[in-house]
């Protein structure tokens, strides 16, 4: 083996040039698809980390059965009751990896400064709530490049009053930080009922669609507004960790059914279209860069390890002469191709560290679609896809050779002697 | 007992019997061996000599077991190869047959010594000890002093040594060697045999080599003319 490693390695100094040209294909190859995979792991890094702190999905949502549903046409039924949002709050926050549990309540209305209305949308949430949801919203370098600043909204504890609108809102209505709007909206049993609001902070939602229309206000207004004292629509579940959400899914169902409750538990990833959407796609595009990287580096080592073999004829057949076995000389051939191509992906993974600081140095930004702000361009390394790169690439490297090498192990020893 | 018996008295170290070796050549056929029979035994140094195209290469390869021949038998060492599957076949050429080429076929990345230590990895032998061997042999061919040396900087007699050292360095019964000396000037080819006789004499080793080259006839204990395919005169010499 030490052998057909010492062989194969001097084989592919032999000829310089081609072997160097086919050792770059794969490692350009392989940085592609790194590089690729870093950046595809930050976007949903990213868009993981908005779903749950930026727009505060949490990990998980709990409702009652039926809600996602029907919920809209017949708010009131599916509402959850102040003694289920207690007790049930209860049972959820006694379990392990619970850091918080917050009652939610969505509302619509209008919102008129005096001499204009609009409509709006708004969730009612408790201010240490969306303290807490916020926080862990990003990671050092996001932070450093502002990314999500603007995002920022906060809502006092003291003044139920204080709103925060985003910022096509405030816009809309001509509203300064202090300054004071009026929300009209249906009860619960159908009554206007109508407050008088503050501007806190405005902040922007990330989404062009729900700029100009999306509002937070405190959990207390909310119910007030609707007059549904002490309930709730929904309950935000936050984690120690995104890792623990089907597992943590799994248990709350199982528990709460055994307390009677009939309930339905929703994961950030099945609540959040967008993520599940860009996810999709940006793993389509992996799948059709990888497809491509994979077909050159195929053609690429078996076109050099072919017009390997057939210059090595002659050695092969001295080689079957001396007592190597046709096994022998596949191996040869097939350990070469294996070299060429680890090199090629080591090659290629020094390239990913150097790129990608370079990347991540330069400090690039640019605004997404469908993205109302900039966001950092950004390069992780996806250490799950590239050893899975590397391990792939390995094999159909070592693969691409074996052809070749199979048909020089069968050619006859006097014919391959013969060669010129 | 075998051993105190003349050479054409012992047992036949290879004995092939009616031997054909048919080549199709497009839609031509060729005989390059026309029902050959022959014996050869251990500690002979034979010489097959004939024109160009008189059927030597083919009956080297056929001797060599690195061809099969189309009808007819070959025994070596009382073993039918007939019987042997290629893998089989390897590990017993690998053991007791060594070769030298014409054009020296010395793998050009490894060094004088990593040549010669070849075939003794391949069959498996520890590196230390498949050094110890091969350096042994380059210094019973005279080139201890070239053993890093890589083929290119060797000059075509060094080459043939190396080649010879690597044909050893088994302890081969049989040594074949086609047109050993085919490349080389007339000083170099001397030297190529008297080595190869040397190496004959020293360790016992039975050497068959091809050439067409009269004046080293006069180093053989035999030779055997071959013409068209067929054996015309097998001469044992005083």
């Amino acid at each position: 083996m030490k052998n057909t490693f010492k062989l194969a390695l001097r084989g592919l100094m032999r000829n310089r040039r081609r072997s160097l040209v086919t050792l770059l294909a794969i490692a350009f190859g392989f940085a592609a698809i790194s590089l690729f995979a870093g950046y595809t792991h930050n976007v949903y890094g990213g868009l993981a980390r908005q779903s749950i702190h930026g727009e505060m999905l949490g990990h998980l949502t709990l409702s009652k059965s039926g809600m996602r549903k029907e919920g809209k046409l017949n708010p009131e039924r599916y509402l959850l009751s102040a003694t289920e949002v207690a007790s049930i709050g209860k049972l959820i926050q006694d379990e392990a990896h619970v850091e918080l549990v917050a009652p939610r309540l969505a509302l619509s209305g209008l919102v008129s400064n005096g001499r204009a209305s609009t409509i709006f949308i708004a969730e009612g949430i408790a201010p240490e709530a969306v303290v807490k949801l916020r926080s862990g919203g990003l990671t050092d370098a996001e932070r450093k490049s502002g990314m999500f600043e603007n995002m920022k909204m906060r809502l006092d504890p003291k003044r139920p009053d204080v709103v925060s609108l985003s910022e096509g809102l405030a816009e809309m209505l001509h509203l300064e930080v202090g300054g004071q709007a009026v929300v009209l909206v249906n009860t619960l049993t159908g009554q206007a009922n109508a407050l008088d609001i503050t501007l806190g902070q405005s902040f922007n939602t990330g989404n062009a669609g729900s700029n100009d229309k999306f509002a937070f206000v405190a959990l207390d207004l909310a119910r007030t507004l609707l007059d549904a004292e002490g309930r709730a629509d929904r309950l935000t579940i936050l984690l120690d960790d995104a890792n623990n959400t089907e597992m943590m899914r799994d248990r709350l169902l199982a528990k709460l059914k055994a307390a009677g409750f009939d309930v339905e538990i929703m994961t950030w990833q099945e609540l959040s279209d967008f993520y599940t959407q860009v996810h999709g796609m940006f793993d389509m595009i992996f799948g059709f860069i990888f497809s491509i990287v994979l077909t050159v580096v195929i053609m690429s080592v078996a076109n050099s390890m072919g017009m390997t073999v057939i210059e090595r004829t002659r050695e092969i057949g001295t080689l079957r002469a001396i007592g190597l076995k046709r096994s022998g000389v596949v191996r040869l051939f097939t350990m070469e191709s294996m070299l060429l191509t680890l090199i090629g992906c080591i090659l290629g993974l020094l390239i990913t560290v150097g790129v990608r600081w370079g990347i991540n140095a330069a400090e690039i930004s640019y605004i997404p679609p469908n993205s109302a702000g900039r966001v950092p361009l950004l390069i992780d390394m996806d250490t799950g896809r590239i050893m899975f790169t590397f391990v792939l690439m390995g094999a159909v490297g070592t693969l691409a050779a074996y052809m070749p090498a199979r048909r020089a192990a069968k050619k006859d020893i006097i014919d391959a002697l013969g060669h010129v | 007992m075998t051993a105190d018996l003349p050479v054409h008295l012992s047992p036949p170290l290879l004995s092939i019997r009616k031997v054909r070796r048919r080549f199709l050549l497009g839609e031509t056929t060729i005989d390059a061996l026309n029902s050959v029979s022959l014996d050869i035994h251990e500690g002979e140094f034979l010489a097959v000599w004939g024109p160009s195209g008189s059927g030597k290469s083919t009956l080297m390869n056929i001797i060599g077991l690195i061809d099969a021949p189309t009808d007819g038998e070959v025994h070596f060492d009382a073993q039918d190869t007939r019987v042997l599957d290629d893998d089989e076949l390897t590990e017993f050429r690998s053991k007791k047959i060594g070769f030298v080429f014409q054009n020296f076929n010395l793998v050009p990345v490894l060094s004088a010594l990593e040549n010669v230590m070849l075939p003794l990895q391949i069959q498996g032998e520890a590196e230390q000890s498949a050094r110890e061997r091969a350096a042994a042999a380059l210094v019973d061919v005279g080139l201890e002093r070239f053993k890093d040396s890589l083929p290119d900087k060797l000059s075509g007699g060094q080459r043939q040594r190396v080649a010879i050292a690597r044909a050893l360095v088994v302890n081969p019964r049989l040594v074949i060697a086609d047109e050993p000396t085919a490349n080389l000037d007339s000083e170099n080819s001397r030297m190529v045999v008297e080595l190869m006789r040397e190496m004959n004499r020293a360790r016992k080793v039975t050497f068959v080599f091809t050439t067409h080259d009269q004046r080293l006839l006069d180093h053989v204990d035999r030779k055997i003319l071959l013409r068209d395919g067929n054996i015309v005169s097998d001469e044992v010499m005083a």
